[in-house]
C-alpha cells in the first residue's frame, strides 16, 4: 500500500506542475478520427466475495499501459454526444495478498467518450482478454494459471494541455478461466485508478 | 537441410505479419467526378483587358450549420482564382481593398460541406475487430464520406451578375491501424479542389464577360496571357499507400 501512495502522489504532483507549466488552450482538444492515445494508469484492486464460497481476499497494485485509436468524430448532439475508441491494453497486477503472485493480462478495449464537456470528458470502458497469474492454484476460487480477465468502468478525463489528459476513475474486474479447468469460481474486484493520457 | 526447414516457416511468418501489417495500416481515397464536369478550358485574353477582383464573402456551412470559414479554406479558394489569371489584382474582404471607384469583379461563394463519418458503422465493426484481437483489422475496412456543393456569384463593375454551381465527393477507406487525422483533411482537402476547379472552369468559359472591352491603340502591340484552371484530379483516384508514406514530411 504505501508503494501505491508513493505512486498516486507522484502522479498528483505532477498533474499539478504540468497544469501549472503547461499553457492550456482555451479550444476545447480536438480529437478527430485517426487520433491515437497512449496512456498510464496505476490502481490498486481490493477484493469482493460475492458468494460465500468466495474466501479469497486478493489485492495489490496494478498497472495498465494502453494504446487507443480514435475511430469516429462525435456522435449525437445531446449530453450524450461522444466519441468512440478502440485499442488495447497490457494489464500487470501484483497480488500482495494473500500471497505475493503476479498477473499478466492483454486486454482489447473499447471506450465512448463524453465530450459535451470540453476539457473534462467522461467516459466508459469495456475491456477483456487473457490473464496469466500464478495465483491461481494456490487459491480455492481458481484452478488454472491460464484466465480471462473483464473489466468495465467508468472514468473522467481532464484536458491539462490539447494533448494530455489526467484520468481518474473505477472499474469492476473480473478473472476467471471460462470453465476450462475446475473450480472455476472467478476472482471479483473494484480497481480505483488513476493515470495519464498522451493524444497525438 | 535444416536451416531450410526452419527458415521456411520463418519466412512465411514474417511475409505474412508483413502483408497483414501492410494491409492493416493502408487506406485509399476515391473521388467522384463532378456532376459538372466539363473539359479543362483555357483562353488567352489580353492583359490590360483583366480587371480586379474582390473576394467579398465566402459562407461555409456544415452538415447545415453555418460556421467561420477557415483560414486554410480562404487561402485556398483566393490561390486557385489567382492561379487562372483571369484577373488583374486579387483583393479579398478585411484585407487591402482597391480604390471604392475603381472598376472590379465581386466573388461571394457559397460552400456547403456534407460530412458523413459513418459513426455507428466505425463503432460496430471497431468492436469486431477489438473482439478479434484485431486479427480482423486488416480485412475490414471503414469508411468516411465528405461531399462539397459550391455556388459562385461573380458581379461585374457594371452590376451584370452570373452565377455558377458546383458539386464534388469522395470517400476514403482505411483500415484500423491506418487511421490518420491526415487521411481525413487530404480527403477534404482534395474534394474541395476538385470541386473548385469545376467551379472556376465555368468561369473560364465566361472569360469576355469579366474582361474590360478596351480599344486598342495603333501600332502598340496586344500583350496576352494564357488563362485557365490549375490541373487537378477530375476523377476517381484510386490511392493505396502506407500512412507513412503518404504523411507531409
Amino acid at each position: 500500500m504505501p508503494f501505491l501512495t508513493r505512486v498516486l502522489t507522484a502522479l498528483a504532483l505532477w498533474s499539478l506542475i504540468a497544469a501549472t507549466h503547461l499553457h492550456a488552450a482555451d479550444s476545447a482538444p480536438k480529437i478527430t478520427v485517426g487520433t491515437q492515445e497512449v496512456g498510464l494508469t496505476a490502481g490498486y484492486m481490493l477484493p469482493h466475495r460475492l458468494t460465500k464460497d468466495h474466501t479469497t481476499k486478493q489485492e495489490g497494485p496494478a498497472f495498465m499501459p494502453s494504446w487507443m485509436m480514435t475511430i469516429t468524430d462525435p456522435l449525437g448532439n445531446s449530453w450524450y454526444r461522444g466519441q468512440v475508441s478502440v485499442g488495447a491494453e497490457m494489464v500487470y497486477i501484483q497480488f500482495q495478498e494473500p500471497i505475493l503472485t503476479h498477473g499478466f493480462g492483454f486486454t482489447p478495449k473499447i471506450k465512448y467518450s463524453f465530450v459535451a464537456l470540453d476539457r473534462i470528458r467522461p467516459y466508459a470502458e469495456f475491456a477483456g482478454g487473457p490473464f496469466w497469474t500464478d495465483l491461481a492454484g494456490k487459491i480455492p476460487e481458481e484452478s488454472s494459471r491460464f484466465n480471462f480477465v473483464l473489466t468495465a468502468g467508468v472514468g473522467i478525463s481532464y484536458f491539462l494541455t490539447d494533448q494530455t489528459a489526467l484520468n481518474i476513475g473505477y472499474r469492476f474486474h473480473h478473472i476467471s478461466n471460462a470453465g476450462t479447468r475446475y473450480p472455476n469460481l472467478g476472482l471479483n474486484a473494484s480497481l480505483p485508478f488513476g493515470g495519464f493520457s498522451f493524444f497525438f | 537441410m535444416m536451416g531450410q526447414f526452419i527458415s521456411q516457416p520463418l519466412l512465411g511468418c514474417v511475409l505474412a505479419m508483413t502483408l497483414g501489417l501492410g494491409a492493416g495500416c493502408s487506406h485509399r481515397i476515391e473521388l467522384a467526378a463532378p456532376t459538372e464536369a466539363t473539359a479543362p478550358t483555357n483562353a488567352t485574353v489580353a492583359t490590360d483587358a483583366r480587371m480586379p477582383l474582390l473576394l467579398e464573402t465566402i459562407r461555409v456551412t456544415h452538415n447545415g450549420s453555418s460556421i467561420a470559414p477557415p483560414a486554410l479554406l480562404e487561402r485556398q479558394v483566393l490561390g486557385a482564382i489567382e492561379a487562372t489569371r483571369l484577373f488583374a489584382q486579387h483583393y479579398q474582404s478585411g484585407h487591402t481593398q482597391p480604390d471604392a471607384d475603381q472598376p472590379r469583379v465581386t466573388v461571394r461563394l457559397s460552400i456547403d460541406n456534407v460530412v458523413e463519418p459513418h459513426a455507428g458503422q466505425a463503432a460496430w465493426r471497431g468492436f469486431v475487430i477489438s473482439a478479434s484481437m484485431f486479427t480482423l483489422a486488416p480485412f475490414i475496412s471503414l469508411n468516411y464520406d465528405y461531399a462539397t456543393e459550391m455556388s459562385l456569384e461573380m458581379e461585374r463593375w457594371d452590376g451584370q451578375i452570373k452565377r455558377y454551381h458546383a458539386t464534388s465527393n469522395g470517400s476514403a477507406h482505411y483500415n484500423l491501424f491506418g487511421a490518420n487525422p491526415e487521411i481525413i483533411e487530404q480527403l477534404k482537402g482534395q474534394v474541395t479542389e476538385v470541386c473548385l476547379s469545376s467551379l472556376l472552369n465555368q468561369v473560364i468559359q465566361d472569360s469576355p464577360f469579366y474582361l474590360a472591352s478596351k480599344e486598342q491603340p495603333q501600332g502598340s502591340p496586344i500583350r496576352t496571357v494564357s488563362v485557365g484552371v490549375r490541373r487537378s484530379p477530375t476523377r476517381a483516384i484510386p490511392v493505396s499507400q502506407p500512412v507513412a508514406a503518404s504523411s507531409p514530411q
